[in-house]
């Protein structure tokens, strides 16, 4: 006979791995919308504003859950883990949305004559990285969760690198700035992925790691 | 060192092996909770920690129980002086059928631990030992009977301190009480682990993850897994806990 938590926690499953999904169409249309020269604001706003809902939805769907069934062990730890989850998703909308008012706001890519090599590898490592935490927490895949760590740290180099070279393009001011800004909401997409990634690991054994 | 070292504990009644080898280690002034099924052994292992188990006939024990480092069980033991030491709480309250003083002057009058003015002074500090003096000082001479179930059950609480114990044993002290008095048991047993070393089994598991510092659980007799509360409780070692504690069975 399943327990009365299971239901609940079935549903506070359903409810995270459906945010996850807008997560990842949100951070996909900006990323796609500010490499093609698109204003996709209104598409991201619209996901973003979901997100922030769910996120609701969600807390208050494990406070409900911990009043009624005072969770423990491994069932406190998914509770009290996707309750986390749900902030980091809430913030892949948020940077998702940053990227694309960024965009609109302040250049495009016809008057920008920088490299776009380190964009191009971000948004490529980063994009994989939204992918794999989501991978991983559907699976509870704990080797592909601590694999986001590397990544991570790839991303930061690239990041870092990039900074360099914007600021050695003094005529190019307002396209390094979007750059700068979308390179760093990129950067902290990555590292909610690995927020993510640590979350996974606390679930599946019970060990608080930092994967950054 | 610890205070009660439980250490290769086996008890039997008649044929029926109860409990299985138990090892383990209680702290001084701490809360210890033993949970784990009924008839897992965990009324047992305290009982054995006082020996009261003797007093059921045809139990029979090997092992050693070691309170301040001297085995319970060695031929020299006084019993009386032993429970005395290591008192305990039942689950249902049991006063006697005597005035509210009389309960709780009793053991120090057996135990000729004091007479007269001392004997006030002890009854009282007894009653506020057991968060019970404000709600009775004017009424020492009522029957114990008068009183609630939750104020019975601090009652006999008191009564234990009153002979001047080092260990308090509860076995499941606050399954006969409602909400509001389990509350005050609860934070009753906190204050007690300040002075005393508190052990209580419990079949509830929120109650034994709020009162306790450390957690023991048990299953058909044999001790499973033991460690902090929190831990247990956040993240069990034994599959067996995990299953328990999360009612997926037992």
């Amino acid at each position: 006979m399943s327990r009365l938590l299971d239901i609940g926690l079935e549903q506070l499953t359903t409810m995270v791995y459906k945010m996850g999904e807008v997560a990842e169409k949100a951070i996909g249309i900006s990323v796609r919308g500010f490499m093609e020269g698109k204003d996709v604001t209104r598409d991201v706003n619209e996901l973003s504003e979901i997100l922030v809902t769910m996120t609701v939805e969600i807390e208050e769907k494990t406070f409900e859950l911990i009043v009624k069934y005072q969770p423990v062990a491994s069932d406190l730890r998914i509770i009290n883990s996707y309750m986390k989850i749900a902030y980091d998703f809430e913030r892949y909308g948020r940077y998702a949305w940053d990227i694309s008012f960024t965009h609109k706001k302040l250049s495009s890519l016809e008057n920008c004559a920088l490299s776009w090599d380190s964009m191009e590898r971000l948004v490529e490592k980063v994009s994989e990285m939204v992918s794999k935490s989501i991978r991983a927490l559907k699976d509870h895949d704990v080797e592909l969760a601590k694999t986001l760590a590397e990544t991570e740290k790839e991303v930061d180099e690239i990041f870092f690198k990039y900074i360099d070279q914007l600021a050695e393009s003094p005529t190019q001011t307002k396209c390094a700035m979007c750059n700068l800004l979308v390179a760093r909401f990129l950067e902290r997409i990555a590292d909610h992925t690995t927020y993510i990634g640590e979350a996974i690991v606390y679930i599946a054994t019970g060990e608080k790691v930092t994967l950054r | 060192m610890a205070k009660v070292d439980i250490k290769e504990l086996n008890v039997w009644f008649k044929e029926n092996h109860v409990l299985k080898d138990v090892s383990l280690a209680i702290k001084e002034h701490a809360v210890t909770a033993v949970m784990g099924p009924s008839g897992c052994g965990k009324t047992t292992l305290i009982r054995a920690i006082n020996r009261m188990n003797e007093i059921i006939g045809g139990s029979r024990t090997s092992g050693a129980v070691y309170l301040d480092g001297k085995n319970v069980y060695d031929e020299d033991t006084n019993v009386y002086e032993l429970r005395r030491k290591v008192g305990m709480v039942f689950q249902k309250p049991n006063p006697f059928p005597k005035s509210i003083f009389e309960n709780v002057a009793f053991g120090p009058k057996i135990h000729k631990i004091a007479n007269g003015k001392k004997l006030d002074e002890i009854v009282e500090e007894s009653l506020r030992g057991g968060a019970l003096w404000d709600e009775v000082k004017d009424r020492l001479n009522d029957s114990a009977f008068s009183l609630s179930g939750g104020q019975q059950q601090r009652l006999c609480i008191a009564r234990a301190l009153a002979v001047e114990p080092e260990v308090i044993l509860m076995d499941e002290p606050c399954s006969a009480l409602d909400p509001a008095a389990t509350a005050k048991i609860e934070a009753l047993i906190r204050e007690l682990s300040e002075k005393y070393t508190v052990i209580i089994v419990t079949h509830n598991l929120q109650q034994a993850a709020r009162v306790s510092d450390f957690t023991a659980f048990m299953y058909m007799g044999k001790l499973v897994e033991y460690g902090d509360t929190t831990s247990v409780f956040e993240n069990p070692k034994s599959e067996l806990t995990e299953k328990y504690i999360t009612g997926k069975f037992g």
